[in-house]
């Protein structure tokens, strides 16, 4: 029988994939996934307890953060192109030059 | 419902005068000037009925038929509103000149700041947590744009992948946390989750705290706090003027607005647990703050990282909020006003520089000689300096007066000294630049004051300081400082549990 629990495992594990993703990957383009796939974590968490509780709410704040998620990976690919027409890279090491 | 319409009134302007612009940004005839003035008016307007809003409304839910209690309207929210709104109003005529001078501004970027207000004062508004997150994404979104939009330089681009990376990993903890409170409560709204803590205190909240302690971090990530504070002083310098001093002064007290409503009304059953992190999270942020601003060469990187340590400042007083004191609220309130008004005179001379020379006043050494260069700027350099410092007869010694009243009257008194050795340190910093500003010899020539909306809002920011500072008391029947104090103490009590 699968339960909430395991669902919120799930998340979890995600949610971890994507923390190490976004902390060892060097591409640009590695790290918007890794931040996609945690935000789909949390979705996974919201649409569990919304069948749990019953309640439509969390449903729909799944939607709310698919859209907010896509918004972000929008702006993030416009920020890609610019970087990469200047730099002819998109790897982290190479881009970063300020050191605060 | 009218009633309803009456209070919806200024978010709507700030929305409907951001989809005009974005409208009209197509246009190539218009005049960058006037972009800025519509954004101007459109925001005054809003001001005003802000204003009005603040005398009527007690405690109020924005449509409740359609929204259920999702946004709801105090004193508090409004008068976060008003300050929005006037930071707007100022960043925006102040950098006037600066907009004209630089050829990659355009229309759309009025848009862009209009969503980004329209953000903060949803922020303002929400009672609950999705709403907060989407408010929260909606400001900062259209803020990773605007500081990346000087598009030709490198720095600028990299500022923004800085900011863009950390802040939607924020971001994300912040949705991971609502989703842990919603399973544990059932629902997101704040009055609920505070009934729910009190009804099971003996039962497990541990997955509660941790879902709240995921909120905190996103929270303090984007006021800058330590440990979170290392894109701070890359991003300030590398993005441009305008929006610099935007995400200093208005996106700061955005945040601090949701951190206040959440920390007096979710926070308060499980403060044991969490006000040993808050007075670490403090003293590590005026410390890390601190030590940065010192090593700092550049002016900008500086004030940026003094802003950190003014952040510090503000956490000790929501310390204070937890340990019992009964004005310490009120005292953050006040010190993001005192702190507004002295950076964003600050960034106003630097941008107004920007604009006006050809040589870039960006270092230390740039400063050299400089009130003889420019006299009356320099005064009012040295007032913005000497506020951000906290000297006597200016608004922010007030401002850390009220906020190290509000720890001693808990009893921390260790506290309240680091604090106070913090603003000794801090005038190292303020004080070199106006020792570099007085006593050197001018390379240049005396110039002229040169009269321009953006020099003359300066020194009105500057009388201001000055004015919050000794004027209290001296005029009868206009209300000082104090008058301040009194206004977000009324606010605060307006706030439903």
């Amino acid at each position: 029988m699968i339960e909430l629990s395991h669902y919120l495992v799930v998340s979890g594990i995600l949610f971890s994939i994507g923390v190490v993703g976004v902390l060892r990957r060097k591409n640009l383009l590695m790290l918007f996934f890794a931040t996609e796939i945690m935000l789909n974590a949390a979705n996974i968490a919201f649409a569990a307890v919304s069948s749990y509780y019953g309640d439509l709410s969390g449903q729909m704040f799944a939607f709310f953060i698919i859209a907010v998620a896509a918004s972000e990976v929008a702006v993030g690919l416009g920020l890609l192109i610019v970087l990469y027409k200047k730099q002819g890279t998109l790897d982290l090491d190479d881009l970063a030059v300020m050191k605060g | 419902m009218i009633w309803d319409l009456y209070l919806v009134m200024p978010l709507a302007l700030v929305f409907i005068g951001a989809l005009f612009l974005m409208l009209f940004s197509l246009v190539k005839q218009v005049e960058l000037t006037n972009y800025n003035l519509v954004t101007v008016a459109f925001l005054s307007v809003s001001l005003i009925i802000e204003l009005i809003i603040f005398q009527n409304v007690e405690h109020d839910y924005l449509f409740e038929t359609i929204f259920a209690k999702m946004f709801i309207v105090d004193k508090l929210s409004t008068l976060f509103n008003i300050l929005f709104l006037s930071g707007a109003i100022l960043t925006l005529l102040i950098n006037n000149n600066y907009f004209k001078s630089r050829d990659y501004y355009n229309g759309e970027f009025f848009a862009l700041l209009l969503f980004s207000i329209f953000g903060m004062m949803m922020l303002a508004h929400t009672n609950e947590l999705i709403t907060a997150f989407i408010s929260i994404e909606l400001a900062s979104i259209t803020l990773y744009v605007l500081v990346g939009y000087n598009h030709h330089s490198p720095k600028s681009s990299e500022a923004m992948l800085k900011y863009i990376i950390l802040g939607s990993l924020a971001g994300v903890f912040f949705i991971l946390g609502v989703a842990l409170v919603y399973g544990v409560v059932g629902s997101t709204y704040l009055g609920d989750i505070y009934s729910y803590l009190i009804h099971h205190q003996n039962s497990d909240i541990s997955l509660l705290v941790v879902g709240m302690m995921f909120m905190m971090v996103t929270l303090l990530f984007k006021i800058g706090a330590a440990p979170f504070h290392s894109w701070v002083v890359d991003v300030y310098i590398g993005s441009p003027f305008p929006v610099t001093m935007f995400m200093a002064t208005t996106l700061k007290i955005a945040i601090f607005s949701i951190l206040l409503r959440l920390f007096l009304v979710d926070f308060a059953p499980i403060y044991p647990l969490i006000l040993e992190i808050i007075k670490v999270v403090a003293i590590a942020t005026l410390l890390l703050g601190s030590l940065l601003a010192i090593a700092q060469t550049q002016l900008k990187g500086m004030l940026a990282a003094s802003s950190i340590v003014h952040v510090g400042y503000m956490l000790m007083a929501l310390y204070a909020i937890g340990v019992g004191s009964s004005f310490a609220a009120s005292a953050i309130i006040f010190y993001l006003i005192s702190y507004f008004l002295s950076a964003l005179g600050a960034f106003g001379i630097l941008s107004f520089l920007a604009s006006d020379e050809e040589k870039r006043h960006l270092s230390f050494d740039d400063f050299k000689g400089f009130a003889h260069e420019r006299p009356y700027m320099a005064a009012a350099m040295t007032i913005f300096m000497l506020s951000l410092a906290g000297f006597p007869s200016t608004i922010g010694f007030l401002g850390k007066f009220y906020i190290f009243m509000s720890v001693v009257e808990t009893g921390e008194i260790l506290l309240a000294g680091l604090g106070i050795l913090i603003a000794f340190i801090s005038i190292y910093y303020y004080f070199k630049l106006i020792a570099l500003m007085y006593f050197y010899p001018s390379p240049n020539p005396k110039k002229r004051f040169p009269f321009a909306i953006s020099t003359l809002l300066i020194v009105g920011v500057a009388l201001m300081i000055v004015w919050g500072g000794i004027g209290t008391g001296l005029i009868p029947f206009v209300a000082g400082a104090d008058g301040l104090l009194t206004i977000a103490s009324e606010a605060l009590k307006t706030i439903g549990k």
